[in-house]
């Protein structure tokens, strides 16, 4: 007898109460333990089943630690050029206006060498969604200091931490955004706890409403962690965002719609 | 007391890199984190600032090599680190330092490209466009060392080039050159002088009244540098300009300023030239490597050698301007060339097809896994 089968005799009287969304494969996540990425590309695509809409969604990924995400996300997706997510999505949204379309991006992607093509997208008042997954640092390429890494915070390349005299305090682009009269709804959200996963999800699902229902841009910034460039475990490096990050980036909504 | 012999420590290429900057008095740096060369960033981030320079985290390519720029515009020898997407979006800017005739360097350390690509594997597939980036195809001197010592010498000389003509050098290392840490004694560093670019003293240099940043007299001479914000009044334009460095449009004096910009270049070219030569008396093949292929080169020789056969060597260190001469000064009774190369194409092979003249030309090329010494064996007559 094989382990599966060993497995169904175990369970068969249980109920199945949370299992993987047909949008998710079944491809092992390569992130590091912890990591939020993963959190949310569940997120993702637990909306998008419940929208029905996983034959109507396109997903542009950065360059960044989410740069796999075509492997786990069930849906068309593709990697743009490092920075230039949001600009890809233009133009899919642009020649597919009935389809779905998000961008996902990490801090470096696009609040560094992307903030052009971010603010400029969020002007033009593009009806799609960006996620930005902000971990105050440039995971993938080994933890060098990003433009929204805090103030004091130790990286490989701010070794005594972050100078705000020498470069600035952390960059708040999504309070940036929101002054932007071309955006619709912007939102900061964090996954660090259950409670605060469920409000992910929910401002998720609102976005992806509101882009069937055709409105402007959405913006969704979720505070995340990344244990191995903090150099924390998963659990440490929970609480540290927790205490650290979000006295910085403030959870809440920052613009919601204002003709509903 | 005993002079000192040996002076061992494990050191990669690109800490090599970092460290030959720094003894060519680089005092400015700025970096945006990129897969294989963010060990050069790192490095400057921590030791510069200790040595009275500046290293600053730029949120991009684009900003990096413009910081440099900037600094430089002031008489800072000054330096960026990246790799094939950075310099990607760095081109503009490279041609901006060639055309305003600013010194900066750029250390290039190649990974498996198009786009993205392969941020861990080794390749040398952006030989052409490094040397090609130019609206007009200006030479750009590229140097590509071997070894982690190489790395040293040549960040120095690249320095000093860049000074001594005002022009964007290029250090170009591939990722297992930059990235992979070895034994060296830092004992057998040849002595390196330090130069730095010539600045002009006089207010007036007789012609152009104050403004005379791109003042020469015969093309192939290089202008002595008005830093900006110092005594004379320096104006810079990347555009079409004369010698006083006001933007002009296809007059005789601008048109001059444009061919200067390549003679100075060609005027140097023989004294830029930089091979390593391992020739044996009868060998009929030369092996002709650069960057880790030379690695490879090296370990191909020893094994012919050793079933005594007979093989001559040349590594390239200055590949551009291409070193014609030392390369044809090293073809006698050679009637069969090979060159191996991590692109698909034989990019530097594409180059060199006019300085050799009857010999036949062999390229051993591989994307994505480094050739191995018997692909080389497997070539040689
Ligand atoms: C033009 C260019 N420059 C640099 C890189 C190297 N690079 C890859 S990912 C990355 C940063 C990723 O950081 P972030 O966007 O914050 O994503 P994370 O990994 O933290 O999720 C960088 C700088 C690149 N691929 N292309
Ligand atoms: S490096 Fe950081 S962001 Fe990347 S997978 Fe690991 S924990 Fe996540
Ligand atoms: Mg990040």
């Amino acid at each position: 007898m094989n382990a599966t089968a060993e497995l169904d005799i175990q369970f068969k009287d249980l109920d199945v109460v949370y299992e993987r969304p047909d949008t998710l494969t079944d491809a092992r996540l390569h992130y590091c333990p912890g990591c939020g990425h993963g959190v949310v590309h569940r997120l993702l695509m637990e909306v998008v089943e419940e929208l029905n809409i996983k034959d109507r969604t396109i997903g542009v990924a950065p360059v960044g630690c989410s740069v796999f995400a075509y492997n786990y996300l069930d849906i068309d997706m593709q990697e743009a050029a490092h920075g230039r997510a949001s600009a890809a999505a233009t133009g899919i949204k642009r020649v597919f206006p009935d389809k779905i379309v998000f961008s996902y991006q990490g801090d470096g992607d696009l609040a560094a060498i992307g903030t052009a093509e971010t603010i400029h997208t969020a002007n033009r008042g593009e009806k799609i969604l960006v996620v930005f997954i902000n971990n105050a640092i440039y995971g993938m390429t080994g933890g060098q200091m990003a433009p929204t890494t805090l103030d004091n915070m130790k990286t490989s390349t701010s070794p005594f931490g972050r100078n705000p005299d020498h470069v600035g305090h952390p960059l708040k682009i999504t309070e940036l955004l929101a002054m932007l009269p071309g955006t619709y709804y912007v939102t900061r959200v964090a996954v660090n706890s259950p409670r605060n996963v469920r409000i992910a999800k929910k401002a998720l699902l609102k976005s992806f409403e509101y882009q069937m229902q055709g409105k402007g841009l959405c913006f969704v910034e979720v505070v995340s962690n990344c244990p191995s460039g903090w150099k924390m475990t998963p659990v440490e490096s929970n609480k540290w965002l927790e205490e650290n990050m979000l006295p910085m980036f403030p959870l809440g909504d920052i613009k919601v719609p204002s003709d509903e | 007391m005993e002079a000192v012999q040996s002076m061992v420590r494990i050191r990669s290429g690109n800490q090599m890199v970092a460290e030959g900057a720094l003894r060519a008095g680089c005092k400015f740096f700025a970096g945006y984190p990129i897969t294989p060369a963010s060990g050069i960033y790192k490095l400057m981030i921590d030791m510069l600032p200790g040595r009275g320079g500046v290293a600053l985290s730029a949120p991009d390519e684009i900003s990096a090599l413009a910081y440099c720029v900037g600094a430089s515009l002031r008489g800072q020898k000054a330096m960026t680190a990246t790799s094939g997407p950075g310099w990607a979006l760095m081109i503009e800017t490279v041609q901006y330092a060639l055309m305003t005739e600013t010194p900066v360097v750029i250390a290039m350390v190649q990974r498996l490209g198009p786009s993205t690509g392969g941020a861990t594997q080794n390749a040398q597939g952006d030989v052409l466009l490094v040397e090609h980036c130019t609206s007009g195809g200006y030479t750009i001197p590229v140097f590509t060392p071997s070894t982690p010592i190489e790395c040293y010498e040549l960040t120095h000389i690249a320095f000093t080039w860049s000074e001594l003509l005002r022009t964007p050098v290029v250090v170009m290392l591939d990722k297992e050159v930059g990235m992979t840490s070895e034994d060296i004694d830092y004992m057998t560093i040849h002595d390196l002088t330090t130069l730095s670019r010539q600045r002009s003293i006089q207010r007036d240099n007789g012609k152009n009244g104050a403004m005379d940043t791109y003042y020469f007299e015969n093309p192939e001479d290089v202008p002595s540098f008005v830093p900006v914000g110092g005594q004379i009044k320096a104006t810079v334009t990347g555009s079409a300009h004369n010698k006083a460095g006001k933007l002009q449009k296809n007059s005789p004096e601008t048109l001059e300023v444009l061919y200067h910009l390549q003679k100075k270049i060609d005027a140097h070219a023989n004294q830029m030239e930089l091979v390593k030569r391992d020739l044996q008396d009868g060998a009929r093949t030369l092996i002709l490597s650069y960057g880790i292929t030379a690695r490879t080169a090296r370990e191909a020789v020893r094994r012919i050698r050793n079933n005594n056969g007979k093989v001559s060597w040349l590594n390239v260190l200055s590949l551009f301007p291409v070193p014609a001469n030392k390369i044809r000064a090293s073809l006698h009774n050679i009637e069969r060339i090979i060159i191996p190369e991590e692109n698909f194409g034989g990019q530097y092979r594409s180059v060199l097809c006019n300085v050799f003249d009857k010999q036949e030309i062999v390229g051993v090329n591989k994307l994505g896994a480094m050739i191995t010494p018997d692909e080389i064996i497997a070539k040689v007559v």
